[in-house]
């Protein structure tokens, strides 16, 4: 099934129509999800970050083939680019205080949460990225230890470490919000 | 020992689902981003290939150095001249 697009500019080889079907299919299956998955860790521009993520996939199209392996890939690069996004909003925030408007639209904005589901992602969002990152996956993407173990890049070990710190924090917080 | 209780996952879980339902992917999103690949697909080539040149171009000008220092004189290998050359071969035995 083709897709209805504009004719590109450059003349295509064959790896470059292959590669091309190839992203476009992962776009279908995955955009959407993993679109969630950058704002639900926190990322400012979520839209972004995904694509950037989709180009990276797209660079190295002839490593990654097999569509289980291109998914954990698109996973651990969501990850990494929202931290390092994260890591550098906080730093020009600490250098430029003053001038930075104090946020932009969230995701939760646009949704209807009750307060004590408001207060849970506000807490979420101050926990350390690791812990966000170790639940959001545990909690909303439903994956094993070693599935993010893979996704963030360090030990099941530390994975658990991570997940019971971030759920201890949130449940302490919470109980001393009441 | 775990002091979470079950009633916290659950939340935790509800509440995630309700924000990522709230986060809808734009219709365009292929197309924008697509156009996005395309053009800095593009432009890593012509770095490269510039690069490219860049170095063939260097390396072309430091032989041609190299080689415009060579003195200009007769090689260290063949110090006599062909006449002098001859002149010894007749003249030995």
């Amino acid at each position: 099934m083709r897709r209805t697009e504009p004719r590109p500019q450059i003349p295509l080889s064959d790896g470059d129509v292959d590669r091309e079907a190839g992203v476009a299919r992962l776009f279908d299956l995955h955009y959407p999800s993993m679109l969630r998955l950058a704002a639900l860790l926190g990322a400012d521009d979520p839209e972004n970050v995904v694509a950037e993520a989709y180009y990276q996939i797209y660079r190295k199209w002839r490593k990654v083939r097999d569509p289980g392996s291109a998914e954990a890939y698109l996973r651990s690069t969501i990850c990494n680019l929202t931290r390092m996004r994260i890591r550098h909003l906080q730093v020009v925030r600490r250098n430029t205080e003053a001038l930075l408007p104090e946020s932009v639209a969230s995701p939760e904005d646009s949704v209807l949460l009750h307060d004590d589901q408001r207060a849970l992602i506000g807490i979420l969002r101050e926990l350390p990225a690791r812990q966000r990152e170790a639940l959001v996956l545990r909690y909303w993407q439903g994956l094993k230890e070693t599935e993010i173990a893979n996704a963030m890049g360090i030990s099941p070990g530390s994975v658990k470490t991570h997940a019971a710190r971030g759920m201890a924090a949130l449940t302490q917080r919470m109980e001393a919000r009441r | 020992m775990n002091t979470v209780p079950d009633d916290m996952e659950r939340r935790l879980r509800e509440t995630l689902d309700t924000v990522a339902s709230g986060v809808h992917p734009a219709r365009d999103a292929y197309r924008t981003a697509r156009g996005d690949w395309l053009r800095r697909e593009r432009k890593r080539r012509v770095v490269l290939a510039l690069l490219v040149a860049i170095v063939f171009t260097v390396a072309v000008l430091i032989g041609l150095w190299v080689l415009n220092q060579a003195p200009t004189g007769t090689g260290a290998i063949f110090t006599e001249s062909p006449s002098s050359q001859g002149a010894a071969g007749h003249g030995s035995p």
